[in-house]
């Protein structure tokens, strides 16, 4: 199913979330926002590497990638876009977010 | 430490941001110096942060219809509506030299020479994290940083003229039923320099005033000059094959 959300992280930047999520999994991710990302297309390779990533996992394995690729990021996160893609579920569920 | 001191004036979205990124290439070579650069926006434009999603944030069958040129930029941050302002950018080795600790930390160093600018303009100016400068609260520069090929390129805008109901004539907003709420916020919470000085502040009393606010925040002599031949053949270049190209601005769609 298709997911999203549009959240502001307290004290950060506007978040545009949209993904596929099939049986578990991130299948497909889009994180798009006026954050700041750099190096921005490791970043991006961060972003692209969690296609087949199991929701459960997807925090850490956020989290893992953007270091293991040296990214600095400044009004987002990894722990606030794991909550706004549960949020996203959620939303898509029809369950209170 | 001296710095190169560029007044570019007018050009169009697509040449200023190749300028940017021609200077942060020739300074990343070693074939020109430490650079602080002005320049506007003629046709106005809208300029989008690096991983916004272009129709998510642009209305740019409006642009189309009056003239405002799009560019995605190759910083972070948010939509700008350029217009009737001074945007300024440096480009320094990322050595540690001038700017040291984190990124927070960098966007208050080279901020401090907005405040210093405003300050020569009889405005008392503060650091606004993540990104702005505030004048009495009301946001007058919004600032995007970028690091690449072992520089460090910031560029910012300082609002001397501020139209919001045509900027959001071509801006989206997140919700178009709270549109009208967002307007009445952003005319409390954005001012242009001139409205806040109470008389009309134009691009050259901006720009002295801003070269001696930098010179005087970043501890640097000014030298004046023009962008090499080289660096504009290559903003030229970079301008016709990134900047105004759809594949940039559409790389999220």
């Amino acid at each position: 199913m298709r997911v999203s959300c549009v959240r502001k992280e307290p004290g950060g930047k506007l978040l545009r979330l949209s993904a596929r999520v099939e049986e578990g999994r991130v299948l497909e991710l889009r994180l798009d926002g006026d954050f700041f990302a750099h190096p921005e297309e490791a970043f991006e390779a961060a972003e692209a590497s969690l296609a087949g990533c199991p929701v459960a996992d997807f925090g850490i394995a956020f989290a893992e990638a953007l270091a293991g690729s040296g990214v600095t990021l400044l009004g987002l996160s990894p722990a606030f876009v794991a909550e706004s893609l549960l949020e996203a579920i959620a939303k898509a569920s029809g369950e209170a977010p | 430490m001296t710095l190169r001191f560029i007044d570019s004036g007018p050009a169009r979205a697509g040449i200023n941001m190749g300028t940017d990124e021609a200077i942060l290439e020739a300074v990343a070579d070693g074939l020109s110096p430490p650079t602080l650069r002005f320049y506007s926006w003629s046709p106005p434009a809208v300029s989008i942060g690096y991983f916004q999603g272009l129709e998510a944030e642009v209305d740019t069958d409006e642009c189309r219809r009056r003239g405002v040129d799009v560019v995605r930029r190759v910083t972070g941050g948010g939509a700008v509506f350029h217009d009737d302002e001074l945007t300024y950018s440096l480009i320094l080795p990322d050595d540690g030299s001038v700017v040291s600790g984190g990124p927070l930390e960098s966007y208050v160093t080279l901020c401090a020479g907005v405040i210093e600018g405003l300050r020569e303009l009889g405005l008392q100016a503060s650091f606004a994290p993540i990104n702005d400068v505030t004048v009495d609260g009301r946001k007058v520069s919004g600032n995007a940083q970028t690091r690449k090929r072992g520089c460090i390129l910031q560029h910012g805008t300082v609002l001397l003229g501020l139209d919001v109901d045509a900027m959001f004539s071509l801006l989206k907003v997140p919700d178009e039923k709270l549109r009208g709420r967002l307007v009445a916020d952003v005319k409390a919470r954005v001012a242009s320099v001139s409205a806040l000085r109470g008389s009309k502040v134009d691009y050259p009393e901006a720009a002295r005033a801003f070269a001696r606010g930098f010179s005087r925040a970043l501890g640097a002599d000014l030298l004046p000059r023009a962008a090499t031949g080289g660096e504009l053949v290559r903003a030229d270049a970079i301008a016709r094959e990134k900047y105004d190209s759809a594949s940039w601005t559409a790389r999220r769609p």
